[in-house]
């Protein structure tokens, strides 16, 4: 296994709750590959599997092509871990927090980046654990994540509780290490995030990959929504394969129509003498909310 | 005052929906055990002569009058049943309120659910009220059950309705240093160790008194348990001084309440190194460092208390009452013996407190996992094993060093031979043990550590039930304490020391196995 991180079939049950349920996800190497889904969909209990916290009860499970279980410290040394939720211990401070974290990943702070990014982040790093806001706890994470090189950035919604920007800091220190040759694994619910910054993504939804492939791809499996305004009568278009949701209103009529059914609504409209034409690819939130809602 | 008050009766409810279960054990504990221990102390004597030179006898050692308070009437059946109630147990009453208000205040702000209620139609000091009353509920229904009990028990009738209004009493002193505590640190962990300190000092300023200087023992609501003489010709007037004292200290607290922000401490936050010591590498040094404070307060709390009964052991010779408690002790084999008895039984008393520390260091491992961070410690190169190992290591190495300063602290107070500190390290294979099944339910599930307690509070009263009770040897003998060697007094039985050491290995053993195989979180 040459990808990063190779999931097949993955199954996590939580007593009779089935959280993870035949779960596939593909990361390349140098890609950052947003996971998204809804609230409870399986989003973290996935990473927590990948960092070797819970035992799988099925499928297989390869980060570098090492069992996240057994070899748990080797696969750590090579990644950093941003939690959606950071909690820190009350009676360190900031600084000393980021230092123990990159130590303990092997690396030693003097020599990483952490003086600039501690700048960026306007992080004031002598406050104790207990004292930071949701925001500062975040970005105490998130230095002790970008201070040192790694070959693979785990991040679980790591912008929660970021202002606007903080958050193009963000995106530009994930830039800097896409462009070192880190492969990232993005949770997030930010669409507009996942558009600029990702290259591929997965979609979860209970449990399961619903869809996989780069936002492209995603948008050419979706349906246009096609406009049109013909000069003769509106042909009945109902019964033709792939279009949906035909509203008429005089002489204009628009439809919702899949790939394979375009060419047959096409010759429809050009029969009935179309006057002007109007397609538009789904937007990303319609195509998240669809596969967010729609049975597989 | 009215003002700020909105809402008080809703949270009330709230706290008493969410502490069903605490509050009623805690309150049911300590009822029963003022009910066992009432049923149980007549019967243990044939005559009143034997009870009453039982009662000196308990008088004629100081080191009994300095953990339980003096008898002022050796006549009464009821001072003699409530011996070990009047003061020891008051402290865990004391501990009552101040765990309730503790967590119904500054752990809510802590956590930042105080915001969450703060923000909602509720007066600002009806979270402190309402910690307050509840507190205050649950002090006067184990005032009322323990008054009950001691009725049941057949006791008279007005000498245990005065015994039950001075744990109420007691119960609200507890609450109300709470509630100051909780206005000066803005950590729960600092308030707690501010509230025991308060309540550990006021035990020992009376420990000091009833021994020696005897006016202290007025100062502390310790001392009035005692000197209320519930039983005989009480000194009704002294009850007065519990509410006094709660009152005053709440007025202190809301003062200081007034004076801080919501989430703030009186004490500033001061700000720490802004990087690590190069020390602070793995996660040994950081259980260490967590727990550094923690053992470094009860090094010097033990030490004191070493010191302060080792220092009464020697007197004990002068101190002999009447002639029948001077029979009694002849009979125990002279004052060179019945010193000894003391040292392994103030060892023994000690050793279970030592407990605590390492039970308090398995539940804070516990709360990293429930609160995240553990996760975000295996998400580096710490492995599982060294994670329990310094988890593990903090428990067992903090409560041995305990032991041995208790030791060496008893002996230097008492200015004669090492036998306290072998005392002292006889009875670490029982802690050891306990605290091993205590990392044990940490690494079945990480929320049943907080049954740690459980697990100390059980052999407590098996030890101290069992002596009164009768009950069958095997049950006494599930308490691991109980089949320490009582040296000096005894020879060191080693089979059972290589029995509880063997145990604790093997509890430690099935520990790392479910440690290594169980999901984090």
């Amino acid at each position: 296994m040459s990808n990063p991180i190779e999931v097949h079939g993955l199954v996590k049950t939580f007593g009779r709750a089935r959280a993870l349920d035949g779960l596939d996800l593909v990361v390349s190497p140098g890609e950052v590959h947003g996971f998204l889904g809804p609230n409870g969909s399986g989003k973290s209990t996935t990473i927590r599997v990948l960092l070797g916290l819970l035992r799988i009860d099925g499928g297989q499970v390869g980060v570098f092509g090492l069992d996240p279980w057994r070899d748990a410290t080797d696969i750590h040394r090579r990644l950093a871990y941003v939690p959606g939720d950071v909690s820190l211990w009350p009676n360190l401070t900031g600084g000393e927090t980021i230092d123990l974290l990159l130590r303990m990943r092997g690396v030693d702070p003097r020599g990483t980046r952490r003086a600039e990014l501690l700048e960026r982040f306007e992080l004031d790093p002598t406050k104790k654990g207990r004292a930071y806001s949701k925001g500062n706890r975040q970005k105490v994470a998130l230095v002790a994540a970008f201070a040192a090189p790694v070959e693979l950035l785990v991040l679980d919604e790591p912008t929660s509780g970021l202002d606007p920007l903080m958050e193009q800091v963000f995106n530009t220190c994930l830039a800097e290490h896409k462009a070192a040759g880190a492969t990232v694994l993005l949770s997030s619910h930010i669409l507009s995030e996942v558009e600029r910054l990702a290259d591929r993504v997965t979609i979860i939804r209970t449990g399961r990959a619903v869809e996989s492939g780069t936002l492209e791809d995603l948008r050419h499996l979706r349906r246009n929504r096609v406009r049109a305004e013909v000069s003769g009568t509106v042909p009945a278009l109902e019964g033709l394969d792939g279009v949906h949701d035909v509203e008429v209103d005089g002489r204009l009529v628009s439809a919702s129509v899949d790939p394979v059914g375009l060419p047959l609504l096409l010759d429809a409209l050009s029969t009935a003498g179309v006057v002007s034409l109007v397609s538009t690819p789904p937007t990303l939130e319609e195509l998240f909310l669809d596969a967010y809602r729609s049975t597989p | 005052m009215s003002q700020g008050l909105e809402g008080t009766g809703l949270l009330l409810r709230f706290a008493l929906r969410r502490d069903r279960v605490l509050a009623p054990a805690w309150v049911l504990a300590l009822s029963g055990m003022v009910l066992v221990s009432a049923a149980a102390t007549g019967p243990l004597y044939g005559s009143e002569a034997e009870r009453v030179a039982a009662a000196e006898a308990l008088n004629a050692s100081p080191a009994v009058v300095a953990l339980y308070g003096p008898i002022l009437d050796t006549s009464s059946l009821g001072e003699l049943s409530m011996t070990k109630m009047t003061v020891l147990y008051a402290v865990f009453v004391a501990f009552m309120g101040v765990v309730l208000v503790r967590r119904h205040t500054r752990v809510e702000e802590e956590t930042g659910r105080a915001e969450m209620v703060g923000a909602t139609a509720v007066g600002v000091h009806a979270p402190t009220a309402a910690a307050l009353a509840e507190a205050a509920l649950a002090s006067l229904v184990v005032g009322l059950l323990a008054a009950a009990g001691n009725i049941v028990a057949g006791l008279p009738v007005a000498g245990s309705v005065l015994f039950g209004a001075s744990w109420t009493g007691i119960g609200l002193v507890g609450a109300a240093i709470a509630l100051v505590a909780a206005q000066v640190s803005s950590s729960a962990r600092t308030v707690g160790f501010l509230a025991s300190t308060a309540i550990g000092a006021l035990y020992l300023l009376r420990a000091v008194g009833d021994t020696s200087v005897s006016w202290l023992s007025w100062l502390t609501p310790f001392g009035w348990g005692t000197r209320l003489s519930a039983w005989s010709e009480p000194r009704v007037w002294l009850l007065v001084g519990y509410p006094l004292l709660a009152v005053g200290l709440t007025g202190v607290a809301l003062a200081l309440r007034r004076r801080r922000d919501l989430g703030a401490g009186v004490l500033p936050d001061r700000p720490g190194p802004a990087e690590g010591s190069p020390r602070l590498r793995d996660v040994a040094a950081l259980v260490w460092r967590e727990q550094s404070a923690a053992l470094t307060g009860w090094t010097i709390g033990i030490a004191v208390i070493g010191i302060l009964m080792g220092s009464i052991i020697p007197s004990i010779g002068s101190m002999l009452g009447t002639g029948e408690a001077r029979e009694v002790i002849e009979a125990m084999g002279g004052v060179g013996a019945l010193q000894d008895v003391l040292v392994s039984a103030l060892a023994s008393v000690i050793a279970v407190v030592i407990t605590c520390y390492g039970i308090s260091a398995v539940t804070r491992a516990a709360g990293d996992e429930r609160d995240g961070r553990t996760e975000t410690l295996l998400a580096t190169a710490t492995s599982r094993r060294g994670l329990l190992v310094a988890v593990a290591g903090s428990a067992l190495v903090g409560a041995t060093w305990l032991l041995l300063v208790s030791g060496a602290a008893t002996a230097v107070g008492r200015g004669e031979g090492f036998d306290p500190v072998g005392a002292a390290l006889v009875q670490a294979p029982a802690v050891w043990l306990v605290l091993a099944l205590g990392l044990l339910l940490l690494s079945l599930r990480s929320r049943w550590a907080v049954a740690g307690w459980a697990l100390v509070a059980a052999c407590v009263t098996l030890g101290q039930v069992g002596e009164s009770l009768d009950l069958p040897g095997w049950l006494v003998g599930l308490s691991p304490y109980h089949h320490v060697s009582r040296y000096p007094a005894e020879a060191v039985a080693w089979r059972p020391e290589l029995v509880l050491t063997l145990l604790a290995l093997a509890a430690l053993a099935a520990s790392w196995t479910r440690y290594r195989g169980r999901d984090i979180g």
